[in-house]
């Protein structure tokens, strides 16, 4: 008996819960999980490039291309070849005609058929398309940029976090994918390691907790099933970090035993294998990912892209990290050496301070407040170096906040050295709305630096900056449950060049949110 | 052949539970091992607990430090019956082995990878070893075998050969062994390889 979309739907009803039947796989060959997920709305590319095309980490002279080749997305063992070759080409056109680089890199089963190209030698600040082939198939189109040198005049970019398979569809991948930006940051929580978590969702995950790489490759096949994030890996460039999900909800990355660094080794491992990351270390190697890294575009922007999980010591310690020494020396120095730009950094988890209620304790040390002395440490390196124009964007928290930085939270006459914006997440679930209406205001009076809260709604960030300003455009889905829901602008804040703080524009000031300082 | 150098622990500075300043052949890049005697005793492994049949007279240890990571940089031979036209033809296999312990039933452990790297430095085939559990040693103080082998792949030119050895929980030392590690390449007889892949591979891009 074939599966099909009608016969799953009837089944999802008798059984009262549509998980009960995403995507069917218990006891299913990966072939008929494959179909169960499709009848239910997936919809891989053809293969064997299932999983679709992706570009990362632009630079001016190149991009990391990505791709991996999965027959049966869902398989463990993969229908190919010990070592499949696969050709790759960049192009100045859409048609692939004007071709500027070609090459071929081989696939191997020991890193999930994935290929990881850097291409160089590409024109500085320039669209390009690009595609694969492989066992005599060519893959999808993708789109993707070279950083620029020199003056900028703008650059735009994304922010995207969270986004839970099991709570909605990716239609602010959708809605990314048709956003005029230059590239595309994803601040973690990518996947998620847990079982099915059943009741009222549009979807499941599909297997127990993942604990093996089989089991992680599985997990992110799965979320590469949803067409909308592969439709924003192959329209932009990514850069990527991390969070705690990826391998395990708050975990440090040091002081496990064995079998958890079993665990976190195959997770690290699938994370590549699934990721446009350029893997270049000069102190380390696979299956440890070095992901912290400094990115130009022009003179306009620098990124800095953190790494709060790899290196991390326990919460709470006097002596505790988030960053590690190594990294921590490391953006010191980026610190002390960075041009005149708007600096950004990409931070997974919350850097702000956050007490629950006015004098209350921290609500979640597994963010920067669980290590007090590295955050004041950093903070007054961005004071006593000078640093000026500092946003930092955030991830984690399923809600979007705005927050100023100053070098002492608890002392609101403490220098103000940066803006911080966390972002809405792409699907995974915040708190209820009648927690957010209480609990808006008690955060606002309890942390005199937050300035707004919201967090009834999905969706992600659109940045903007200019010489002169750098702007933050709250993008919102209408609907997690509809894969093309629309997307909105619930509001903008600004940075204006050379003055810390924030200010949000007047034109959506009367926008909806549970707490507005102004 | 073994490429990996000092694989087995023997040569340079050791012989006790002190971290030494320098491990022959290899990078220190976090922490500093000690190069322990099976002889050393104090709950160390000896040559009457689990570990390699000719295992020499010392092994990696994991120092005082939390985390000591070594690593080695391998060139792979460029001519002869494993070098870099046989790579290119997918007619050469590896072989990686490493002997990986700790100690009763604690959970530090030691784990080996090898990257193997085209001749930009990008990653083409990875095996990792380990860590090796309690459960795994059955909570017995000692090293057990764990390999792992592939077709290299077209355009492999580096082998970086990583050894991560941590501690867990409180205490001073971390007990993450290692002994016996070792890389080879093996020729693959023309027709029987497995890759199925085209003979030729031009690996790295090219200006169209």
């Amino acid at each position: 008996m074939s599966l099909n979309r009608r016969d799953l739907l009837k089944a999802a009803g008798a059984a009262g819960a549509l998980n009960l039947v995403w995507p069917l796989s218990p006891g299913l060959s990966p072939a008929r999980a494959r179909e169960a997920a499709e009848a239910l709305g997936a919809a891989y590319d053809p293969a064997p490039f299932t999983l679709g095309v992706a570009s990362g980490d632009p630079v001016p002279d190149g991009v990391l291309l990505w791709t991996r080749l999965a027959p049966e997305p869902l398989a463990a063992e993969q229908p190919l070849p010990e070592v499949v070759e696969v050709g790759w080409v960049v192009a100045e056109d859409r048609e692939l005609r004007r071709v500027v680089a070609r090459g071929t890199a081989p696939a191997s089963a020991t890193l999930g058929h994935s290929v990881h190209v850097p291409v160089s030698g590409l024109a500085a600040g320039r669209v390009h398309w690009y595609a694969f082939t492989a066992l005599g198939k060519t893959s999808r189109t993708g789109r993707t940029r070279t950083a620029p040198v020199g003056p900028v005049p703008r650059v735009r970019f994304a922010a995207a976090n969270c986004q839970a398979f099991h709570d909605g569809y990716y239609a602010a991948h959708r809605g990314i994918a048709r956003e005029d930006v230059d590239f595309v940051v994803h601040l973690g929580d990518y996947i998620y390691e847990h079982g099915p978590v059943g009741g009222d969702h549009v979807r499941d995950h599909d297997t127990p907790a993942v604990l093996t790489l089989a089991d992680y490759r599985r997990r992110h096949a799965l979320y590469k099933g949803d067409p909308a994030l592969r439709e924003a890996h192959a329209a932009h460039p990514w850069f990527l970090t991390w969070d705690d999900h990826e391998v395990v909800n708050d975990y440090s990355g040091t002081g496990g035993g064995a079998p958890f660094l079993q665990r976190r080794a195959a997770a690290y491992q699938a994370w590549y294998e699934h990721q446009p990351h350029r893997d270049a270390s000069a102190t380390t190697a696979l299956p440890d990912p070095e992901i912290h890294r400094v990115r130009r575009w022009g003179d306009l922007l620098e990124l800095t892209v953190l790494d709060l999980r790899s290196y991390r010591s326990a919460q709470n310690l006097p002596d505790g990290t988030i960053l590690g020494a190594a990294q921590k020396s490391w953006l010191k120095g980026t610190i002390d050496r960075a041009p005149d730009s708007w600096h950004v950094w990409a931070n997974s988890i919350m850097l702000s301070q956050l007490r629950g209620r006015p004098g209350g304790p921290y609500m979640f040390t597994d963010q920067w407040d669980g290590f007090l002395a590295e955050r004041k440490e950093v903070l007054g390196q961005v004071r006593t170096s000078g640093l000026e124009d500092l946003v930092v964007i955030t991830g984690d928290w399923h809600s979007a906040f705005v927050d100023d930085i100053r070098t002492d939270f608890d002392d609101p006459s403490s220098p103000l050295v940066g803006t911080e914006f966390t972002a809405h997440s792409v699907t995974s679930g915040g708190y209820s709305a009648d927690w957010n209406a209480t609990n808006g205001p008690v955060m606002g009076r309890a942390n005199p630096h937050l300035k707004y809260f919201e967090g009834n709604r999905y969706g992600y960030d659109v940045y903007e900056a200019t010489p002169e300003r750098f702007s933050a455009h709250m993008r919102v889905i209408g609907d997690r449950r509809d894969p093309v829901s629309p997307v909105s602008t619930l509001t903008t804040f600004h940075v204006d060049r050379g003055r810390t703080g924030s200010h949000e524009d007047p034109a959506t000031k009367n926008s909806p949110a549970q707490y507005r300082r102004d | 052949m073994n490429l990996v150098v000092n694989g087995d622990a023997e040569s340079g500075p050791g012989g006790t539970a002190a971290p030494v300043g320098s491990v022959t052949g290899w990078r220190m890049v976090q922490g500093a091992p000690a190069l322990v005697a099976y002889a050393l005793g104090g709950g160390y492994p000896t040559t009457a607990d689990p570990g390699p049949a000719q295992r020499g007279s010392r092994f990696f240890s994991g120092g005082d430090s939390p985390r000591t990571a070594l690593l080695q940089d391998i060139a792979l031979p460029a001519a002869g019956p494993t070098g870099r036209d046989a790579v290119d033809a997918g007619r050469v296999r590896y072989a990686v082995a490493a002997w990986l312990g700790g100690y009763a039933a604690q959970e530090d452990g030691a784990r080996l990878s090898v990257e193997f790297r085209d001749g930009r430095g990008t990653p083409v085939a990875l095996s990792v070893l380990g860590p090796v559990t309690a459960a795994e040693r059955r909570s017995r103080t000692g090293l057990v075998e764990r390999t792992a082998g592939a077709l290299l792949p077209p355009g492999a030119r580096t082998a970086r050969v990583l050894l991560v050895l941590t501690r867990t929980g409180g205490g001073t030392s971390n007990d993450g062994y290692a002994d016996g590690i070792s890389l080879t390449l093996s020729p693959v007889a023309a027709g029987s390889t497995a890759s199925g892949s085209a003979p030729i591979f031009t690996t790295t891009g090219v200006r169209a």
